[in-house]
């Protein structure tokens, strides 16, 4: 599993487990999955979906994961 | 009795100031509990940038971003002063003033020529009043500051430093670090301080590169400083005016007690002035 939180400027918008997620890179969509080799990436626009739970709609950030954890810090984000 | 009634007139006015002071305490202090939860729910996000940021850093990298440049002499200096729109806080917006003013003299004492933006309606009376010319001037950030808000102060000015015209920014704001106690405080959030570079640093994939991502955190981090400037103090004004209220409430009971016994007072000698009155008359008709 993975350990996932959505962080905003303004509040944590999720925080929590999941199996996988699905970011917009800032090259195109980018999947992690539980055991991913540590990785840090630009984030653009578009839709961000964890697991089968919430998804956000986010622009801008980064995301970063290490050991299982996955941070996705981004400038604006709302809830898709 | 006419300092009877007088007196009636004076409690009735103290004990309304007291309704009004003691409402917009309890206001604040509902305010102030919102406030603080937005400055803590800020808090993970500048910890993971800071995180991220002191990851990826090295000094080679530093020399070709702008934002990372130090100047060695500091010929231009803005100043972002953050004060409120309202008053009735104590010396909340006096105290940031005051500081902002140390600063700009200790600025123009090292031969720097300082720009002044202030936000919210006390500093810009303020600054007015002293014939201050202001660079910019906000009073339409609310009790409830966005990133977007941030964002609209500091980019203009990130442009400025980016191109060489300004060589450093400060934020006058107020420190919230309790309910009693926020001072003010003087954060310069350009030139970004160089972050220290972690030892165990973990070998990340990085998409695009090192520099790409720095690119894009960098201003991240300088509106975010800006940003947790915004929202703590505008906790810290909630608390100065809880404080300022509870005071206000506090000093009204005071004077009622006073007011109260002063009107007692002179309703019993008024009492006892129409008991001898009386008595007199009777002894002077039995006599």
């Amino acid at each position: 599993m993975l350990n996932v939180s959505v962080i905003s400027p303004e509040a944590t918008l999720f925080e929590g487990e999941a199996p996988s997620i699905t970011a917009p890179a800032f090259d195109g969509e980018v999947g992690i999955l539980a055991g991913h080799a540590p990785m840090v990436t630009v984030l653009g626009t578009g839709t961000l979906k964890v697991g089968n739970g919430p998804s956000f709609t986010v622009s801008g950030g980064f995301l970063q994961v290490v050991d299982n954890q996955v941070r996705v810090v981004t400038e604006s984000a709302s809830k898709a | 009795m006419a300092k009877g009634r007088e007196l009636v007139g004076r409690i009735k006015s103290t004990e309304n100031t007291r309704k009004i002071t003691r409402t917009m305490e309890m206001v604040s202090a509902s305010k102030m509990k919102r406030a603080m939860d937005r400055v803590i729910a800020a808090r993970p996000y500048a910890t993971a940038l800071g995180d991220v940021i002191s990851s990826l850093y090295n000094p080679e990298l530093a020399e070709s971003f702008p934002l990372l440049r130090q100047p060695q002499t500091t010929k231009r200096a803005a100043i972002i002063l953050i004060t409120s729109n309202r008053g009735l806080a104590g010396a909340f917006s006096a105290n940031l003033i005051k500081e902002a003013r140390a600063l700009i003299t200790r600025l123009e004492s090292e031969g720097t020529e300082v720009e002044l933006h202030a936000v919210g309606k006390k500093g810009i009376g303020y600054f007015k009043y002293v014939g201050r010319p202001l660079a910019t001037q906000r009073n339409d950030i609310s009790d409830r500051p966005t990133a977007a808000d941030a964002a609209s102060l500091v980019d203009a000015l990130m442009h400025q430093f980016i191109d060489g015209s300004l060589d450093a920014v400060y934020v006058v704001q107020s420190v919230y670090k309790s309910a009693l106690s926020a001072p003010p405080h003087s954060t310069r959030v350009l030139p970004v301080a160089r972050p220290e570079q972690k030892r165990a640093q973990k070998d990340y994939l990085l998409y695009p590169s090192a520099a790409a991502i720095l690119t894009e955190l960098l201003p991240a981090y300088v509106r975010n400083a800006v940003y947790r400037a915004l929202v703590e103090t505008v906790a810290a004004e909630h608390s100065a005016r809880r404080t300022a209220m509870k005071n206000a409430t506090d000093n009204a009971t005071d004077m009622l007690t006073l007011y109260r016994r002063d009107y007692n007072r002179a309703r019993q000698a008024n009492i006892t002035q129409e008991i001898a009155e009386i008595v007199g008359g009777a002894s002077a008709l039995q006599g």
